[in-house]
């Protein structure tokens, strides 16, 4: 397999400078909020990686469809990378939503219609996995997958509408439907600049894993057509 | 105002769980690529002693 | 002069429906599985759940729709593993006909399983617990519904079927996709057993149509990536 392109290497060391850049403005740099104190700095942090998760998920979608259009297995690969990096990066927002939630509102779940999405978009990824585990035949494994992931793709904002109407007339944390109940609060302009920033770094680190998970899946086809060589 | 203390608690609890999660996922993904050229290579030595 | 593919098509759709329809008529096992298991759902539900009258109520729609959809998901499970097992899928694959027409064929055969079930649950569970639940609406809900169920459900689980998991697998693929018709038909449903403004119930119904509509069509254009051999 080829070594890292020129490009590549200079994505992994900007990646990690704005990681510790992100870290520092989040620490040193935004103000500490006046209710929820230092657990709202979590915040940063959730947005961003539901924003990678978002990048994921939208990069998913795309490339099943040019699979389909296009039949070349090129999109399958990036396909799957961006399930993975998005399944990931869900996770961590979903994991700090509610480490966030429990000191700002009691409970570790509020069946809030981002989280509630969040959570089934997770078990749309899952049972991606196991449909492509299913199937040995590296064309239907793709088809499958570029049309099961644009099912996902359609599929989960018309959920996210469900549930956030269904949420209007059930509100998730009982007798509170202020702004702080759903996740608002007033902003500063340092904690607005930390925000943009935290979101300009993960998308570059997004787009940075997706690079290195790529290549990973070129590996993996270059290995099983090697398999396929040496059986016969 | 939420107590600074536990809110403090939690923060840190909210970023170990991110670099945690990351860590691993970062790890996994160098795990796999070795394995992936250990196999390769293994593979590409078995054809040539055919 | 009326183009002979357009009628060709319908022939085929009605033809694929039929032969599933006409071999279930003689041996009714898929139809006697899914309202047994229906039966047995509703069941389980009255001593897992043990409610009072007025919150039986409240909980009817979600009870029901949770019926259909496990009693779905055999139906379809079930309807496509017929397909494969006796061959059928490739003698129709080599009919001179759009893969979608197979498609709609299915659909129609699973989605006519699925009424004639829920037809019979509807009654059963009016009389076991009081309630009467054959107000219009619900009627048209149940219509809806199923139908947005049953176009997914027919696609995934073409794809379910080639699988080495099979079975097992189309409910794990299903659920995750199919959420919004099991909240807005519940939704929907609970807005027209209690007698809710219609204004109230229409953006559900504004859900489940829209669904409906989209999916059906995206099945309709993929289709054939799924079935190509």
């Amino acid at each position: 397999m080829k070594a890292q392109p020129l490009v590549l290497k200079i994505m992994n060391v900007a990646s990690g400078l704005l990681l510790a850049g992100s870290l520092a403005m989040v620490f040193l740099y935004a103000p500490l909020e006046a209710v929820m104190n230092h657990v709202q700095k979590i915040f940063y942090f959730h947005i961003s990686n539901a924003w990678v998760g978002m990048l994921g998920f939208i990069v998913a979608a795309f490339a099943g469809i040019m699979f389909l259009v296009k039949k070349d297995l090129k999109w399958d690969i990036v396909e799957v990378a961006a399930v993975e990096i998005s399944l990931v990066f869900f996770l961590i927002a979903i994991v700090t939503g509610s480490i966030w939630a429990r000191p700002s509102w009691g409970t570790w779940w509020t069946w809030d219609a981002r989280l509630t999405t969040a959570a089934i978009l997770e078990m749309v990824y899952l049972a991606y996995m196991l449909l492509r585990q299913g199937i040995e035949d590296p064309d239907r494994r793709a088809r499958f997958g570029a049309v099961y992931t644009l099912i996902g793709g359609i599929s989960v904002p018309i959920t996210f509408v469900s549930i956030r109407l269904w949420q209007t007339i059930h509100p998730a944390i009982i007798g509170t439907e202020s702004a702080s109940a759903q996740g608002g609060f007033a902003m500063a302009p340092a904690m607005l600049q930390t925000m943009f920033f935290c979101l300009f770094a993960f998308s570059v680190i997004f787009a940075t894993l997706l690079w290195h998970r790529v290549r990973l899946g070129r590996l993996a086809q270059q290995v099983e057509l090697q398999k396929l060589e040496a059986m016969q | 105002m939420i107590n600074p203390v536990v809110s403090l608690k939690y923060m840190l609890a909210g970023y170990i769980a991110i670099f945690s999660i990351l860590g691993i996922y970062l790890a996994s993904l160098v795990v796999r690529w070795k394995n992936l050229q250990r196999d390769l290579q293994m593979l590409k030595d078995l054809q040539e002693k055919k | 002069m009326k183009p002979r593919r357009n009628s060709g098509y319908f022939k085929a759709i009605l033809a694929i429906a039929w032969k599933d329809l006409a071999a279930e008529l003689r041996s009714r096992e898929l139809l006697s599985a899914m309202l047994v298991f229906a039966l047995l759902v509703i069941l389980i539900f009255n001593f897992a759940l043990e409610l009072d009258p007025g919150t039986r109520r409240i909980a009817t729609p979600g009870i029901l729709w949770t019926t259909f959809a496990f009693a779905g998901t055999l139906g379809l499970n079930r309807s496509m593993a017929i397909e494969k097992d006796r061959g059928c899928l490739d003698g129709l694959l080599l009919a001179p006909v759009d893969r979608s027409a197979i498609y709609f064929g299915k659909l129609l055969s699973n989605l006519v399983f699925m009424l004639i079930v829920e037809t019979i649950v509807l009654p059963v569970y009016s009389v076991l617990y009081n309630l009467n639940l054959f107000v219009p609406g619900l009627i048209g809900i149940i219509l809806l519904g199923s139908f947005g169920y049953v176009a997914v459900g027919t696609l995934l689980s073409s794809m379910a079927v080639q699988t080495r998991t099979r079975d097992v697998l189309l409910p794990i693929l299903l659920f995750p996709v199919v959420i919004p018709v099991l909240v807005a038909a519940v939704k929907a449903s609970a807005g027209f057993l209690e007698g809710i403004a219609f204004a109230e119930i229409l953006p559900w119904l504004n859900i489940l149509l829209v669904y409906d509509v989209v999916f059906t069509a995206i099945a309709f254009m993929v289709y054939e990536f799924v079935v190509e051999e």
